[in-house]
């Protein structure tokens, strides 16, 4: 392979040179290719970041009546946090994963203080946890958005049917954007019920699990979300969940 | 008894066909992948199922390290045709660099910062910075080693840029001040892709306290820049 020969066609001409065999030894190439293989190998990365887009209200005071207050039976309000060991780091269940808690109400909050002693007895908190989907069924807390935006994702599955038959066009791109286009849409139709979902995280949350919180909104196609302040009221609340419920 | 004669054979292996392989590997591996870029601290970000990718140009990324400290890196317009290779990263940050230090000194008349033009040319080398702006000219002058030393110490007081909870622009803090010069920096393009949210990406831990990097989000509120992404991993709806 690497070597070379030069045959000598037909007869042997006089004073012709012998026949010769030029042999290249690869091996140093190798050693250098396996040497820049490892370089890149080492300094690149093939992973490309993923980004999940948010916006924020600005921080400027709003007047009271531009505040479009949510309607008492579309409102949700998640507080998520991460259970803690004492020195502060994250317990983590069998699989290694993290335990992101989110504690949840829906409408305003019910707080139930019989003795008025500023300590509550209950409250229409619950509690839940982030879950993956097991086949197509929903668990966690993502069930109960998804039962809450059943109107808009019912819409949008029918939608995903026609986008993945390419029905708006043949064209790849073209048949995403107007699939894109219609899934807005029907996302911000004020004629469906939709939720409006309040996300707060305790001081103990962790980056991830309000990551994990705004993924629920995209997952179950919710376009009314807003992040906010944990308050007095629901610190209380998740206090008075963990005495009567204890802690797991 | 004749002897057996062991015929000798050449050892010689040919490289020819290994050759080929690494070649091809290596030509793969330059072509789909990208370089890793220096940072200060290596942060595991939270995974979701967005599947918008990052911008590679026209980005103003920000780091949040565990402890809270802040890191920013610029990147300009990856393509040198666009806007004739005006805007290539490292112009727009010795741009932004002027903008943000004569910022800071019209603020701050008692401590003015006074930088050389090689302190700019060091700064538009580096990916991602995070020091006081008292302590850049110490910083700019130092070896490469030197400063990859001095910013990943996070014990360190003079490393991370000072952020707290101002919400009175007409006295900004140090990451007001980058955030606000690096919006007026004159390119068009990172401009609006900071108005459209793909400009600005925020990187933190997934272990990292919610309460440290919303302080981050409340200063970009309060510039109102309250549209930017947030960096994550890929997941599937099963996991």
């Amino acid at each position: 392979m690497a070597q070379i020969e030069q045959s000598d066609k037909g007869k042997k001409k006089k004073g012709a040179q012998k026949k010769m065999q030029i042999h290249v030894d690869f091996t140093p190439m190798v050693d250098m290719n396996m040497l820049l293989i490892t370089f890149f190998m080492l300094c690149t990365t093939m992973i490309k970041s993923q980004t999940l887009q948010i916006t924020l209200p600005t921080n400027e005071k709003v007047e009271q009546e531009q505040m479009n207050k949510a309607k008492e039976s579309e409102a949700i309000t998640l507080i998520v946090s991460t259970d803690r060991k004492e020195n502060g780091d994250i317990k983590k269940d069998d699989d290694g994963r993290s335990k992101n808690i989110v504690y949840y109400f829906t409408g305003q909050p019910m707080l139930v203080d019989d003795n008025n002693d500023g300590v509550l007895e209950d409250s229409n908190l619950e509690r839940e946890v982030f879950l993956g989907n097991e086949g197509s069924t929903q668990r966690g807390i993502r069930k109960i958005l998804h039962d809450r935006n059943k109107q808009v994702l019912a819409k949008i599955d029918d939608l995903k049917v026609k986008w993945r038959n390419k029905e708006f066009s043949p064209n790849k791109d073209k048949n995403d954007s107007i699939y894109q286009a219609k899934a807005k849409e029907i996302r911000n139709d004020s004629t469906l019920t939709r939720p409006v979902v309040v996300i707060k995280a305790t001081p103990e949350a962790s980056w991830e699990s309000l990551i994990s919180a705004l993924d629920e909104m995209q997952i179950n196609q919710i376009s009314r979300y807003q992040i906010d302040n944990i308050n007095h009221n629901d610190s209380l609340m998740i206090e008075a969940y963990v005495r009567k419920h204890g802690n797991n | 008894m004749g002897k057996v004669k062991i015929k000798r054979k050449s050892t010689l292996i040919d490289m020819t066909a290994m050759s080929d392989v690494t070649v091809l590997l290596l030509t793969f591996f330059m072509l789909t992948s990208t370089f890793l870029q220096k940072e200060p601290v290596t942060v595991i970000t939270p995974s979701s199922v967005s599947e918008m990718k990052v911008p590679t140009a026209n980005l103003a990324q920000v780091l949040i390290s565990p402890e809270g400290k802040v890191f920013i890196s610029i990147a300009g317009e990856a393509d040198p045709n666009v806007a004739d290779g005006e805007w290539g990263s490292e112009p727009i940050r010795k741009e932004i660099l002027t903008k943000a230090v004569s910022e800071y000194n019209k603020l701050h008349p008692n401590k003015k910062v006074e930088l050389t033009e090689a302190d700019a040319n060091a700064f538009s080398k580096i990916n991602m910075f995070g020091v006081p702006f008292q302590a850049l000219p110490t910083f700019l002058r130092m070896s490469q080693t030197d400063q990859d030393k001095v910013i990943s110490d996070m014990s360190r007081a003079d490393v991370g840029i000072p952020i707290d909870d101002n919400k009175d622009l007409t006295k900004p803090n140090e990451f007001q001040i980058w955030m606000r010069a690096i919006y007026s920096s004159g390119n068009d393009n990172l401009q609006s892709a900071m108005k459209k949210g793909e400009g600005i990406a925020v990187k933190a831990d997934q272990t990292t306290p919610y309460s440290t990097v919303h302080h981050v989000l409340d200063n970009l509120q309060t510039l109102k820049m309250n549209r930017f992404s947030l960096m994550t991993a890929l997941k599937t709806e099963q996991d």
